[in-house]
């Protein structure tokens, strides 16, 4: 970008210097501004012309005249581009520039806008109520646990993250004597949520459990117990909230 | 009669119904504006067939593939399994299904009927002929009005006749309500042989929604179809010295009727534009209309 500044005017003064020097080259671009700014061109004819049916479509034209053939003094034609520029570098130096000022208005835009920075600690963005963070398991409102050890959960896991032991009780229920989900190994699918008949294991919204060891994220049955009894108005709100009966 | 607040701290397994009738009131509120007809011993009963049957509907929308669908409906087959050799499990629409099973006669194959007709429509959201769809709506709405007429212990011909065609007319005014919706999802509710008579593009339904050339008209005719089942529903009545009225005793049932006839008539009032949001939200005039659907006889 810094080298590339000079020499834009250096590209730019061979084009003016170009059209100042032959008036050759003047005339029919002035004479196509009269034509095209008078109302009725298309019906006046030139007053020059011999044939009073020939308008003057030539000096119409878009196409600069060329310029006069050069020789040098053994006759060969000379390119009198030589010397100069190529018509590449002219046409990249003149995009270069507009780029700039360009890049430079957006800025502008942007210094007189509110910032999109979020505080992230202190201020989050917005989460879908399907959003899948860390897991929680629930409970009934009366304090019961949901899960009946079906292990359907188990089974469907992809990423083979659920482990569970069950137990029959004396009053004929099963429940869970251990309920751990490896979260290094859980790849946050959602199935185990989706298979659960009884809403029991969920992802909350919580994405944010970072911790020191591995072995903290290897969860048990007490710490998704707890993550549930947590966010449970929040989980509950979320079930319900995108759902239509049939 | 509309005392409704419910204690949360007692929900759960301990009482099975009380969880059914939150359960209801939260994703099927019509319904349980209907229940309050019901006699009171037989509510709880009530709540856990309409808890049962909610809980299916929604399979759909709760799972990403028909694989895990088919998981949670295998263990509704389980369950109904348990429940008629008197082990349910422990989950409490399960537990509350069983306790009205104790109480009235439940067969047993209506639940299987409902379970095997929400696990086909996991693989064919779609229906191709209104045959179709009407004998889906058979298997789900009408099997579930069959059930609340063995929890009153009601099984005369006629009778279930008329339910059956007030079963057709349920789905297909639910699924016209919920038209919106799952036109965002992808799905195109009505079936394909009338969207293509009236040359709707479903694609263009599914991206532009009421602007669409053709929906009005199918949706007219959609629309048609349910309002001819609640007539010749209605029609059973005017048979065998009924004189148009229903049985006192069967009037719960069939109580069902009146959002189905409601939601019909303000469709047509907005030009059968199912796209309208105003058909989205309750009626707020529904409970007055249930109850004099109830004192009148009819629906």
């Amino acid at each position: 970008m810094s080298f590339a500044r000079p020499r834009v005017f250096v590209g730019i003064q061979p084009h003016f210097a170009a059209l100042s020097r032959s008036s050759a080259l003047r005339t029919p671009v002035v004479a196509r501004r009269l034509l095209s700014g008078s109302s009725c061109s298309h019906a006046e004819h030139s007053p020059n012309s011999h044939d009073p049916l020939v308008s003057g479509l030539s000096a119409r034209s878009h196409h600069r005249a060329d310029p006069p053939i050069e020789y040098d003094s053994k006759g060969n034609e000379v390119n009198p581009y030589s010397a100069g520029p190529s018509a590449l570098d002219k046409a990249v130096h003149l995009f270069f520039f507009t780029e700039i000022i360009r890049g430079m208005w957006i800025v502008m835009e942007n210094f007189f806008r509110p910032p999109y920075t979020i505080m992230y600690p202190f201020e989050k963005g917005p989460l879908s109520p399907r959003f899948r963070g860390e897991h929680a398991l629930r409970r009934y409102p009366s304090g019961e646990e949901r899960c009946i050890a079906c292990k359907l959960c188990e089974a469907i896991c992809p990423a083979q993250a659920i482990t569970i032991e069950s137990e029959a009780r004396l009053d004929g229920s099963r429940k869970t004597t251990k309920y751990d989900i490896d979260m290094t190994k859980c790849i946050y699918c959602g199935f185990c949520q989706e298979a659960c008949p009884v809403d029991a294991i969920v992802e909350t919204q919580n994405q944010e459990f970072s911790v020191e060891t591995r072995e903290e994220l290897l969860y048990n049955k007490e710490k998704l117990l707890a993550n549930g009894d947590k966010a449970e108005a929040e989980i509950a709100a979320n079930l319900h909230s995108d759902h239509v009966y049939r | 009669m509309l005392s409704t607040e419910v204690d949360k701290s007692t929900l759960g397994l301990a009482d099975p119904a009380a969880f059914c009738k939150d359960f209801v009131r939260k994703h099927d509120y019509v319904s349980y504006l209907v229940s309050h007809f019901y006699p009171k011993h037989l509510q709880n009963g009530y709540f856990a067939i309409k808890a049962f049957s909610v809980e299916l509907a929604t399979v759909q929308d709760h799972v990403s593939n028909t694989m895990i669908g088919k998981l949670r409906m295998q263990f509704w087959r389980d369950a109904v399994k348990g429940i008629s050799d008197g082990k349910p499990p422990r989950h409490p629409i399960a537990l509350a299904l069983y306790e009205a099973s104790q109480r009235s006669h439940l067969p047993a194959y209506h639940l299987k009927r409902v379970i095997d007709a929400r696990d086909a429509e996991l693989y064919t959201p779609t229906h191709l002929t209104v045959d179709s769809l009407t004998s889906h709506a058979e298997s789900t709405s009408s099997t579930v009005l069959y059930l609340l007429l063995s929890l009153l212990s009601d099984s005369s011909t006629a009778i279930s006749h008329a339910a059956s065609h007030l079963g057709a007319a349920q789905t297909f005014s639910t699924l016209l309500r919920g038209l919106p919706f799952h036109a965002k999802n992808g799905r195109m509710v009505i079936p394909a042989e009338i969207t293509a008579k009236h040359g709707v593009n479903q694609e263009e339904v599914f991206r532009q929604g009421p602007a669409v050339q053709g929906i009005e008209d199918a949706v007219f005719e959609f629309a048609t179809i349910a309002n001819d089942h609640m007539i010749t529903a209605r029609d059973m009545f005017k048979e065998e010295g009924m004189e148009g009225k229903v049985p006192a005793r069967v009037m719960p049932v069939f109580l069902s009727g009146v959002p189905v006839a409601n939601y019909l008539e303000r469709l047509e009032k907005v030009n059968f534009n199912a796209f309208e949001p105003k058909l989205q939200l309750r009626d707020w005039k529904l409970a007055w209309l249930i109850w004099r659907g109830f004192h009148k006889r009819q629906f």
